[in-house]
């Protein structure tokens, strides 16, 4: 846990859950494993808010409890790790994955369980069969009546219309959008079906995207449950293990449970506010007996982290020779997905015949072409696809942790590139490429003078990129009579990078919240314009009276609200962009670190 | 009396008649004799009578002294070399052999000191000597541009001491190399985008889009850029910086003896290749390339909040 880790975690837990959580969330950070007492001591924040905030922290898994060190008698202790922190960086990537895969009903769902943590299948089914019936009622149906593939439905809802219409209902139509306005009572009929929602998350719970919560271990049952089980003797009198197991080691992980939840997403209704609350106190009331009890389902970050590792591998593929290969690797990747482990060095061969048989239909190519692309891709230098053996038309397997590597190596040369110039991302290769050199030759080798060289190499000297070797001659290390060789670490560099991207993101986010501080003014005043203008549209005013509310805000202002708004949005980008260079980074750092 | 008159004479006599037989086996045996075979030769002849023949013959120059391992050897000297040395001593001698050793790369002066033990002012006095007769010249080197090597008048200097095809008086020329580059990558894009055109089979392509060393060798001679004759070895060093600014790739290929281009039975083929990723996401932001980056924190002179780089960045 280094300190830009820390800096960037109590920023994040800052936006997402507020101050007093990210006080004791950097503590526990900062102090490894403490238990309430030292927490509440350290922090002087009072105690039902430490509760409070521990409480979160493990509905989010971002906080992990077990018993003492001293043995069964002392108090928990509890402890954070930064990676599960840092993973809220990654959550708008995990939402738009989802809605790429899945559709507006899977995003919704992953939305959900990222913002809750863990959540049963029946509530999480609900809520996001009632966002989605609000999001489907209302004010506008976008219907594009004169695109092809809808024609039947545009048709349909002529028909439909035609006959309202008799009937002398307002409708109205929106040239600009091509929208339909139709009053909310129509849409009786267009409501979100539970089925539909709890089909979308077996289907994430089949592909392992979502996750059973392991079951909580509780220490008094655990006493109970020793003497029941036959333990040897020398087993601790705590048998909850130092680390959280983890949730795969249930056999019930994926396994959807039998659910009775029948009905569709309720409409919310501002004429009806009484009937809500009833419906709420009769919702509480209601034992919610849909048969998942107890089975709570967080969303699987390591599934999401394999499927964008398998994307990058994808899109290098495409950059580097063309289509036609990478989608040859992106069958490959797809029929290994389920029979290859996270850590896995390279996916399990897969012979010519399989691969040829799963290929996309829309790709009609002959099988000696197959063949040939597949021969290409081995021989590139690049080694994303190696040869297994000579069975079934021959055995292919990709290699993921090489990938990894020249992905990551990639990145290295890009920054060097964009930072000091082509010339010195020139000599940064050559040093990747042939290890150790002394300065004579890497002036000869690049072909860049000598003294231009020697600049070079000492500015990505000073800035830690590249190393000195040094070899004595003389048992003294006399300088005249040493040997001074240049040499790139990779993995030491990646890891350097990796923190210089933390502290960046850090940076990005104390800019926006810097920005945000200092327009608050104007922010307030735009927010109580928009109130005021939504009642006043709410209650039928005047247009006249609506012009005069919005000249409220001065053209300047406007202005100035509008840069805002770019400048918000061009850091929180910006964001994004670097936590995918921080995704690459990782994914190569915990590759080798589980080979070695 | 008459004895010792004889004696004398023949002992002139012999002295000729030794020479000359030295001479004559010297020419026999070019590879030197050795006191030895001149015993063999003539036995009656006393060590001493040798000695002064042999002495002789090397201060007239005609006689070389080389010593092996299993003793001294004497060798016939060129009379060429003989006649250019007239008029010089010693040690002229000795300093003009040192660098006619040295052959086409030259020799430091401290060099020849070491060589010749002699004193740094009679060496100095010799090689401008040497230099005013025509016989040696200096030539800068282009490693360390103070050193200066002496090599022999005639001779061709070697390409580590001038740097060969990319110096020109010492110089590095750059902007040369940065043409040769450009253009050698020209040819290997347009070559890989024809085969990319042909839309055949893609073993065929991307065989159709390799350019063998020879092949980019002649199409840089045939442009004509070049005022120096530039070998493929030449051209192999631009195209390995290409490869190290990762824009082409290279591939060793056995090939036939004899074909064009081929050396020891290998060719090298190189085509050229696009990046493996788009620059990454840490690069399109200020703090990626700030060149403060290491000195900035909150409430710091340099921060997020008032960075001025930001700045201009989002107002971009």
């Amino acid at each position: 846990m280094t300190a830009q880790e820390v800096r960037l975690c109590g920023l994040l837990l800052r936006e997402h859950f507020g101050e007093v959580v990210e006080k004791v969330g950097t503590h526990l950070l900062r102090g490894g494993a403490q238990n309430l007492r030292i927490i509440i001591h350290e922090t002087g924040v009072p105690l039902d808010l430490v509760k409070k905030s521990l409480c979160v922290l493990v509905q989010h898994g971002a906080c992990v409890f077990s018993s003492g060190r001293k043995g069964a008698g002392s108090p928990t202790e509890y402890r954070t790790s930064c990676d599960r922190i840092l993973r809220i960086l990654r959550y708008p990537r995990y939402i738009y994955t989802t809605k790429t895969l899945y559709g507006d009903t899977g995003e919704l769902i992953i939305e959900e369980l990222l913002q809750r943590g863990h959540m049963t299948m029946s509530s999480t089914v609900k809520t996001v069969a009632d966002r989605l019936t609000q999001n489907m009622e209302g004010q506008y149906l976008s219907v594009c009546i004169n695109q092809g593939l809808s024609k039947l439905f545009s048709l349909f809802l002529k028909v439909f219309l035609v006959l309202r219409f008799l009937f002398f209902v307002e409708i109205e139509y929106d040239k600009e959008t091509a929208a339909v306005l139709i009053p909310p009572f129509l849409l009786e009929g267009l409501c979100m079906d539970y089925g539909e929602v709890s089909n979308a998350f077996s289907k994430l719970v089949e592909t392992h995207f979502l996750q059973r919560c392991p079951p909580m271990v509780a220490a008094g049952a655990a006493a109970s449950a020793a003497p029941a089980t036959p333990a040897t003797p020398g087993t601790p009198a705590a048998p909850v293990s130092t680390a959280p197991p983890s949730p795969e080691s249930f056999p019930d992980c994926y396994k959807v449970p039998h659910m009775t939840l029948v009905g569709r997403g309720k409409r919310q209704l501002c004429s009806e506010d009484g009937e809500d609350q009833r419906n709420a106190k009769r919702a509480k009331m209601d034992s919610q007996a849909h048969g998942d009890e107890g089975i709570c389902w967080q969303v699987n970050f390591e599934r999401f982290h394999l499927h964008f590792r398998d994307q990058a591998i994808i899109s290098a593929v495409a950059n580097k020779l063309d289509q036609t290969s990478s989608e040859i690797v992106r069958t490959m990747l797809r029929m290994s997905e389920v029979t290859t482990s996270p850590t896995a060095t390279c996916t399990k061969p897969l012979s010519a015949n399989e691969i040829f048989r799963s290929l996309p239909p829309s790709y009609n190519i002959a099988r000696p072409i197959v063949d040939q692309y597949l021969t290409l891709l081995v021989d590139d230098p690049m080694e994303f696809v190696g040869k297994a053996g000579e069975s079934g038309g021959g055995m292919y397997v990709v290699n993921l942790h090489r990938a990894l590597a020249n992905l990551a190596r990639a990145t290295l040369e890009s920054v060097v590139q964009e930072r000091f110039g082509s010339r010195s991302a020139r000599i940064f290769r050559l040093l990747l490429r042939k290890r150790h050199l002394e300065q004579k030759q890497v002036e000869d080798f690049a072909m860049i003078p000598a003294k231009e060289a020697k600049d070079m190499l000492y500015t990505l000297l000073a800035q830690n990129l590249v190393q000195l070797q040094e070899i004595p001659k003389t048992p003294d290390f006399a300088p005249s009579r040493t040997f001074y060789l240049y040499t790139v670490n990779q993995l030491p560099t990646a890891r350097m990078l990796l923190q210089n991207c933390y502290k960046t993101v850090a940076n990005l986010i104390e800019r926006r919240l810097f920005e945000s501080r200092e327009n608050k003014r104007l922010l307030e005043k735009s927010q109580r314009i928009e109130a005021i203008l939504a009642s006043l549209q709410a209650s039928g005013a005047e247009p006249e009276q609506l012009t005069e509310v919005e000249e409220m805000i001065t053209a300047t202002e406007k202005q100035q609200l509008e840069a805002l708004r770019l400048h918000i949005n061009k850091l929180d980008s910006a964001e994004n962009q670097v936590d995918e260079s921080i995704f690459l980074l990782e994914s190569y750092i915990n590759s080798t670190a589980s080979t070695s | 009396m008459s004895e010792v008159k004889l004696k004398r004479e023949t002992n002139v006599l012999d002295v000729v008649e030794v020479e000359n037989r030295i001479k004559e086996l010297c020419q026999q045996l070019p590879h030197g004799i050795t006191d030895q075979v001149i015993q063999n030769d003539m036995p009656h002849l006393e060590p001493q009578q040798r000695a002064m023949v042999i002495n002789k013959l090397l201060s007239l120059g005609q006689l070389d002294l080389l010593r092996n391992s299993s003793g001294l050897l004497y060798r016939m000297k060129d009379t060429q070399g003989a006649g250019k040395m007239k008029g010089s001593d010693n040690q002229e001698k000795l300093v003009y052999q040192v660098i006619e050793d040295a052959g086409n790369k030259g020799i430091w002066s401290r060099d020849i000191r070491f060589k010749s033990n002699l004193p740094l002012t009679e060496v100095n006095k010799i090689l401008k000597n040497l230099e005013s007769k025509k016989l040696i010249k200096a030539v800068k080197s282009v490693a360390a541009s103070k050193k200066k090597v002496y090599m022999l008048y005639n001779l061709q200097p070697d390409r580590s001491v001038t740097g060969g095809a990319w110096y020109s008086d010492q110089d590095f020329e750059s902007e040369f190399v940065e043409v040769l580059n450009q253009q050698c990558f020209k040819f290997l894009q347009s070559k890989a985008e024809a085969a990319i055109d042909s839309k055949q089979s893609p073993m065929v392509q991307r065989n159709s889009s390799f350019a063998t060393s020879h092949e980019v060798w002649k199409y840089i001679c045939e442009l004509g850029i070049s005022k120096v004759d530039l070998s493929m070895d030449d051209i192999e060093t631009i195209l390995n910086t290409l490869i190290y600014d990762g824009k082409v790739e290279m591939s060793v290929i056995a090939a036939k003896e004899g074909t064009a281009g081929s050396v020891d039975g290998q060719m090298k083929l190189y085509r050229g290749v696009n990046a493996v990723i788009q620059p990454t996401g840490l690069v399109r932001t200020p703090c990626g390339l700030c060149p403060v980056f290491e000195d900035c924190h909150d409430g710091g002179e340099i921060s997020p909040s008032h960075c001025v780089y930001m700045a201009e960045w989002l107002d971009f």
